[in-house]
């Protein structure tokens, strides 16, 4: 394995120098954060493994368009990104993919960080939960992505829109409908509550 | 009073206090709107951010482990031909379309300037290998055949007419000598033999300095009648159509 004290781009250039097990070290230092992201976008692991896999596979592909680029994880994270929004693009249409529709039932909700997780809480969280997941699921796939970059990755519009490959203003449109879609939902736990 | 839309608040909710001035200075006078803005921020603040489940300190090597052997190793020095640079592809490719384009043209200027009876069917222009040379033996054998009837009917008694045959006998081995020329490379044993024979004869009618006497115009008889010269080129002037001939009889080299 490469060593892992190297740097990102000492390891890129070891890669197209021949070294493939170079790349294995850019993988284990990015594969955690892509597939936070991936499961944030997809909503389930199963997707969310694929899409980290992928990600990886074309960021090797394209290895030598990186060459000229400053920051390898933001490089592969963008991959990442475009492959979650093709994979819930894809499910979207019909498409091989698990949806979140059709998640197993230990999946179906999102995880909501609790600090006290007593009996009640649990079971509460996991009601809200499933509301959120279906107020997710309401979202089309780039309100969804943008969405998520923005409100849970703390990306900025300009980050959204390169990683999304759309304007920024598009991008802005997208953080916008997903916001006011998501508003009547999270209104209508809080009465519940 | 305008107030401010709502997507004027979730940009500023977002713009973590970088929005525009204007904003700011709205929300802070207008109490609808800062209302309105508290409301967003508790909605907004209320949706958590999903946490994924843990992968353990392993997962890495485990996603590399699976994608490695169908990862291709990179070439350090020779780099494949679709790994160069796009300019570089982009100027060989044009190169090589160029070469091509000028071999096409070099071959068409070189088809267009070869004689038109090269490029077209044989058999639909049965033209001669070599027209001059045949024109040429079709007058020679037309002038000869002349000489040699003048000849064989030729009077000993009556000279005058004994030194136009050795004028035309000089001519006509100057001719002789070109077709001989000429049979030795299409090799035709026929007609050079009977340029031989004729070459012989008019030698010997053009060496008399004195003209002919009886007695060499006899022996030059004799010598036509034992080669059957007449009969050889009358057969060989059959050769050749009776066009050429007439058009040719008029004629000299």
């Amino acid at each position: 394995m490469f060593c892992m004290g190297k740097n990102d781009h000492a390891a890129v250039r070891a890669t197209l120098n021949g070294d493939k097990e170079a790349y294995g070290a850019l993988v284990v230092r990015h594969s955690q954060s892509l597939f936070r992201v991936a499961y944030r976008i997809t909503g389930n692991e199963a997707d969310a493994d694929d899409v980290v896999q992928e990600a990886f596979l074309r960021g090797y592909q394209k290895l030598e368009s990186f060459a000229s680029r400053s920051n390898f994880g933001t490089w592969i994270y963008r991959i990442a990104v475009r492959c979650a929004l093709d994979k819930i693009n894809s499910r979207r249409a019909g498409g091989p993919g698990r949806g979140a529709e059709q998640a197993l039932p230990e999946e179906q909700s999102v995880r909501i960080a609790e600090p006290a997780a007593g009996p009640e809480n649990l079971l509460l969280s996991g009601e809200i939960g499933a509301v959120l997941d279906m107020a997710m699921n309401s979202l089309t796939p780039a309100e969804r992505t943008a969405f998520v970059m923005r409100h849970m990755e703390d990306r900025t519009m300009e980050e959204i829109a390169e990683a999304m490959g759309i304007q920024v203003n598009a991008a802005k449109q997208a953080v916008f409908r997903a916001v006011q879609k998501l508003r009547p939902r999270i209104a209508s736990l809080r009465v519940t509550k | 009073m305008m107030h401010l839309s709502e997507e004027e608040l979730i940009e500023q909710y977002y713009s973590k206090g970088k929005s525009a001035p204007r904003i700011r200075r709205h929300i802070e006078t207008c109490a609808q709107c800062a209302q309105a803005y508290a409301s967003l921020q508790r909605d907004i603040a209320a949706f958590p951010a999903v946490q994924p489940p843990v992968r353990d300190a392993s997962y890495g090597e485990r996603l590399w482990q699976s994608i490695a052997p169908a990862l291709p190793r990179y070439e350090s020095s020779k780099r494949s031909w679709p790994r160069r640079s796009p300019w570089r592809v982009l100027v060989y490719s044009s190169a090589a379309v160029l070469m091509i384009a000028g071999a096409f043209f070099a071959g068409r200027q070189w088809e267009h300037r070869q004689p038109p009876a090269a490029a077209s069917n044989p058999l639909a222009h049965p033209q001669p290998v070599q027209p001059l040379v045949l024109v040429i033996l079709s007058d020679h054998l037309d002038r000869s055949e002349r000489l040699l009837i003048e000849l064989k009917h030729a009077d000993a008694g009556s000279a005058g007419t004994l030194y136009p045959l050795r004028d035309e006998a000089r001519d006509l081995l100057i001719s002789n000598r070109v077709c001989r020329q000429d049979t030795r490379t299409n090799n035709d044993p026929a007609l050079a033999a009977a340029l031989d024979h004729l070459d012989r004869l008019l030698r010997e009618l053009n060496s008399q300095p004195g003209g002919l006497n009886a007695a060499s115009l006899t022996r030059l008889q004799n010598q036509m009648k034992a080669d059957d010269l007449l009969f050889e080129v009358r057969v060989l002037r059959s050769r050749f159509p009776e066009q050429q001939t007439a058009k040719s009889s008029g004629g000299s080299i």
